[in-house]
């Protein structure tokens, strides 16, 4: 299998600049991690889940979807260059097929789909992740995939816009199967207890034994500041609106959350969702019931950014062990 | 697209994140900094929307002077030679106090310090000063009295080392929401105990191991009442007492006068919970007290605030991490404001006008004679000045009085009176609707400076994006004023040079520079440049030495329910708004979030008054009526309403009392006597 340094990658990376829109993990100003473009910060591809929510790559946190000037109606154009994107984990990719096919199964969200069809993703996985963590190898959930070894990177391509951007790679090394196998290997003996929590969860979810009074326990620790549903890679819902800009009207969208009022809230000032625990309630019950049902899996894929981001420790993985704990053997 | 760091503009609590510029330079999102020592990863909804404001159509662009009775756009330059013509002929013909000049929290330090610059040296007036005088101007005297420095004494990591908190005045997580979300954490992580003492039921409220609900403005006697417990059952730290405290007998005199039966009595509350919070206070290793506006907005916000103080002295809770008495600044930048002397009676680092050494001391820095050596006149004094005739002209910069300070009408009054009104802000509000000449300023996003948070930490504020239009940095402006005043001695290339000067003349600030806090913010004081901050104030000694103890007798507030005013009317903030509305109401998702002026009330009160939720009523007092949506909601107790003051449409002030506190010149938000009837 190729292999390359961090430092040749980059340099690939950039050669391949004028094809692509190429996003890689970057450090910022004071070593927060993000997807930059090369050259706005150090190339950081080593750190494990980069923190921000890796779908606003193709959904923005704002974006203009339309303008209407004096005459006419001018749609978001798709990029010149298609995107290339570098750093998605293994869960990452798994939340980026589900949002594939929420934004296109019952109807086609065109402007997702703008920036989202020419893509080219990379993941990152191997021995490479925050604090010593394996990341697990995605295989052919992306495009291209860079597997750690703990110095340099497997190159491994697995589909044909994969396989094509890496023989544009000056690649001078190859590495042996059995480093590739020890790596698969160790990928496969990774713990799967996050996910037998949340299977164990969605199991209390499902069978409705999970009291409402859990739930306002758990309300009385959020603080709705809507960080869940902004990092979450599978929250795909969105705020429309006209704002005067440029001598025209744009249309944007912008990111919404379920954790506010004014998300169910009714013309009439009646909301269906309007008890805290009830709201609280409905993001992880989306995902680990509802979903279930609708789309026959759970589309929590444990990033883990909610668990990161939440100011009162009431993330997803929190809030199912402490379901599991109180509910669990009942 | 481009991402830079820099600070929320919204709390206090002063968390960093990136601002995500678009490739149109216009702002397209936020991202929070994993590596920011308060905000670590994370941030609440305002700072999550603190972008969308920005590029605003409402924005002011371009500078504007009242002509023939309508606002008409103007050039830079003939705006500020109208600006400084006026003040000067002002002054020329009723002295130099006839203006005055309400700086900024709002703003940069460098902007506060350069605006008490411009009322010291280039116009020779001490009528200076901000909304500090609205929030925390209580805390400034009541804790330097006490402790001989008027800040929070600890900082926001102490809140999970704390033992036993006692919230009392602060609706935590919703007006500071990073710092209650870490009690949040303490309490149910490490099982801190949890004191709430609020009229409303708050959030923290349902995690508290007590929520007492005492009457509104009865702090002192409470407050005096756990101290009497204390005393009595020897709970008191006698060895702290001893060794780091004075005037002793003077509590423990007043104290006694406070069993816990009458101290009770007058807070509404029963004596067994006033005696378990004073246990529970007493004994833990580290006690701490965090307070807000509900322990400041009061005609006795000082003595309050001294009675927190005594309270922690007695038990020994000051000087180490996890302790202390922890007042939460409001605005992103009062503190700042503050420590840069933009307040009618200090100079920066808190230097008083009064001392002949320290003005001789910028007189130097500033090349300049014969600096006014009284105090001036204060935001609340300068309104009723200006209502009566005496102050003449004022220039407002980032400040909303209209909305802001109590008794709308009174402030109508004033503005109405001034014979000139200069107003430099972001927005178009109901004070630039007075205004004779409107000066566009530059957004936070659009410039450099250095905010200075809660706990006394000195951070970066960084340009993301070019000024909208042809708006302007407020330091900028002011540079340029001091320029056509006549005034040589304020010219800076940068914000940094400002903060440099700041740091020769302010040895709180001594150590700080732009270099220093490029990443990580200092905490004041710093007082050279290899001091590594104060996270922890008053170890071993306090600023003043000994600490002072300094008791209270309880007072009522000025005007309490009677018959034909039957409720309480409190006012303050909800989550979703910041202020006065001018930069969340402008922000797509809080504006949903709270769309129309509200006013909560018990639902006992509800069913008396047959009133429903969602109902529109009038809220009357004896300055005038709103219109608001009434909320019937247990968060409000029997015989209270509360509303909040961010809606132009129905202003809470415009039902405030214009009572002062006497020594702090703050007004009585907190209290005073309303009806409420169906609209």
């Amino acid at each position: 299998m190729n292999v390359m340094t961090e430092q040749q990658l980059e340099a690939f990376f950039k050669s391949v600049e004028s094809n692509y829109d190429v996003r890689v993990p970057i450090k910022l100003h004071d070593g927060t991690r993000t997807l930059g473009k090369l050259g706005e910060g150090p190339l950081a591809l080593a750190g494990g889940i980069i923190p921000t929510k890796i779908t606003n790559v193709f959904f923005p946190q704002i974006e203009t979807v339309l303008t209407i000037g004096p005459d006419d109606i001018q749609l978001q154009e798709p990029p010149a260059k298609p995107l290339l994107v570098v750093g998605f984990t293994a869960q990452d990719a798994d939340c980026l097929e589900f949002v594939d096919r929420f934004y296109s199964e019952n109807y086609r969200d065109d402007i997702y789909f703008n920036k989202r069809e020419s893509a080219v993703i990379v993941c990152v996985s191997g021995r490479c992740g925050a604090d010593g963590e394996f990341l697990k190898i995605a295989g052919e959930k992306c495009d291209m995939e860079l597997i750690c070894d703990g110095q340099k990177y497997l190159v491994a391509a697995y589909t044909k816009a994969g396989k094509a951007l890496v023989k544009k790679a000056p690649i001078k090394k190859q590495a042996s199967d059995k480093t590739f196998e020890e790596l698969q290997k160790e990928s496969d003996a990774l713990a799967t207890d996050d996910l037998e929590l949340i299977q164990a969860a969605s199991k209390l979810l499902l069978d409705d034994k999970v009291p409402d009074e859990f739930w306002k326990g758990i309300s009385d620790r959020c603080i709705a500041c809507t960080s869940c549903n902004l990092s979450c890679p599978t929250c795909t819902c969105f705020e429309v609106f006209d704002r005067k800009a440029d001598g025209g009207i744009q249309r944007r969208r912008m990111w919404d959350s379920c954790q506010l009022d004014g998300f169910m809230r009714e013309a009439s000032g009646h909301n269906p969702m309007g008890e805290e625990k009830i709201r609280t309630r409905r993001r992880i019950h989306h995902k680990l019931a509802a979903d279930v049902t609708r789309w026959g899996h759970l589309t929590c894929y444990l990033c883990g950014r909610c668990d990161l981001v939440c100011p009162t420790g009431i993330g997803i993985k929190a809030v199912c062990g402490e379901m599991v704990e109180q509910y669990g053997s009942k | 697209m481009k991402k830079i760091l820099t600070t929320c503009p919204y709390c206090g609590t002063g968390c960093m994140y990136y601002l995500v510029v678009g490739d149109d330079g216009k702002l397209a999102g936020v991202e929070p900094s994993t590596e920011h020592v308060v905000a670590k990863g994370q941030l609440c909804v305002k700072g999550w929307n603190a972008y969308h404001f920005v590029n605003h159509p409402d924005r002011l662009t371009q500078p504007m002077i009242r002509k023939n009775g309508k606002m008409k756009p103007a050039s830079w330059d003939e705006a500020l030679d109208l600006v400084v013509s006026k003040f000067k002929e002002i002054q020329a013909a009723n002295g130099n106090d006839s203006v005055a000049f309400f700086s900024s929290a709002k703003t940069t330090n460098e902007e506060n310090y350069l605006m008490m610059k411009l009322a010291r040296a280039v116009f020779k007036t001490n009528n200076v000063d901000h909304c500090a005088r609205l929030c925390h101007s209580s805390t400034v005297l009541g804790l330097a009295a006490t402790f001989g420095s008027g800040a929070m004494t600890n900082s926001i990591s102490c809140m999970e080392k704390a033992d036993c908190i006692l919230v009392t005045g602060s609706n935590t997580t919703e007006q500071h929401p990073l710092i209650g979300t870490r009690i949040i954490q303490n309490v149910v992580k490490n099982g801190a105990k949890l004191i709430v003492a609020d009229n409303r039921k708050i959030r923290l409220s349902r995690l508290a191991d007590i929520h007492v609900r005492c009457k509104n403005g009865t702090d002192v006697a409470f407050l005096n009442g756990i101290m009497n417990v204390i005393i009595a059952e020897g709970l008191e730290d006698k060895e702290f007492v001893r060794i780091r405290t004075e005037n002793y007998a003077e509590l423990k005199n007043t104290v006694a006068n406070y069993p816990p039966e009458k101290a009770a009595e007058i807070c509404g509350i029963t004596p067994e919970e006033i005696i378990k919070v004073a246990r529970m206070f007493a004994a833990a290793d580290r006690a701490m007290i965090i307070y807000s506006m509900g322990i400041t907005q009061h005609t006795h916000g000082v003595d309050n605030v001294k009675s927190c103080a005594n309270l922690v002295m007695l038990t020994g809770n000051v000087g180490r991490p996890g302790t202390g008495v922890n007042p939460l600044r409001g605005q992103n930048n009062v503190q700042g404001a503050c420590d840069m002397g933009a307040l009618n009676n200090v100079f920066s680092g808190y230097q008083k006008v009064v001392d002949a050494a320290a003005r001789e001391k910028f007189e130097k820095a500033w090349g300049v004679e014969n600096l006014p050596d009284k105090p001036g006149l204060t935001i609340t004094t300068a309104i009723d000045a200006a209502a009566d005739g005496q102050l003449k002209a004022l220039y407002v910069m980032g400040e909303n009085p209209m909305m802001s300070d109590p008794d709308q009408n009174h402030v109508r009054k004033a503005m109405e009176k001034l014979d000139f009104l200069v107003v430099q802000d972001i927005f178009p509000t109901p004070t630039t609707e007075y205004a004779d000449v409107i000066l566009p300023a530059a957004s936070y996003a659009e410039k450099d400076g250095t905010f200075t948070s809660t706990e006394r930490r000195v951070q970066r504020v960084r340009k993301a994006i070019e000024p909208v239009g042809q708006s302007r940095s407020d330091w900028e402006i002011l540079c340029d004023v001091a320029r056509r005043a006549g005034y040589d001695q304020m010219n800076y290339n940068s914000a940094s040079e400002i903060m440099d000067e700041v740091a020769a003349v302010t040895p709180i600030y001594g150590g700080v520079s732009f270099e220093r806090i490029d990443q990580v913010g200092l905490q004041w004081p710093c007082p050279d440049k290899d001091h590594p901050g104060t996270p922890v104030l008053h170890a071993g000694k306090f600023s003043c030495g000994l600490g002072m103890f300094s008791p209270a007798e309880y007072r009522p507030s000025a005007e309490l329910p009677d018959n034909d005013y039957p409720f309480l009317l409190s006012t303050g903030r909800c989550y979703f708004h910041f202020h006065t509305g001018t930069m969340t109401r402008r922000s797509r998702l809080l504006d949903r979030e709270e769309r129309f002026p509200y006013v909560e009330l018990s639902p006992a009160d509800a069913k008396e008054l047959r009133i429903h939720d969602r109902q529109w009523v009038y809220v009357t007092t004896r300055r005038g009526e709103v219109k608001a949506m009434a909320r019937v909601t247990d968060v409000a107790k029997k015989g209270v309403l509360f509303m909040p003051f961010h809606f132009e449409e129905g202003p809470a002030n415009l039902l405030t009392i214009n009572a002062l506190d006497p020594v702090a010149k703050i007004p009585e938000f907190k209290v005073c006597a309303a009806k409420i009837r169906s609209a």
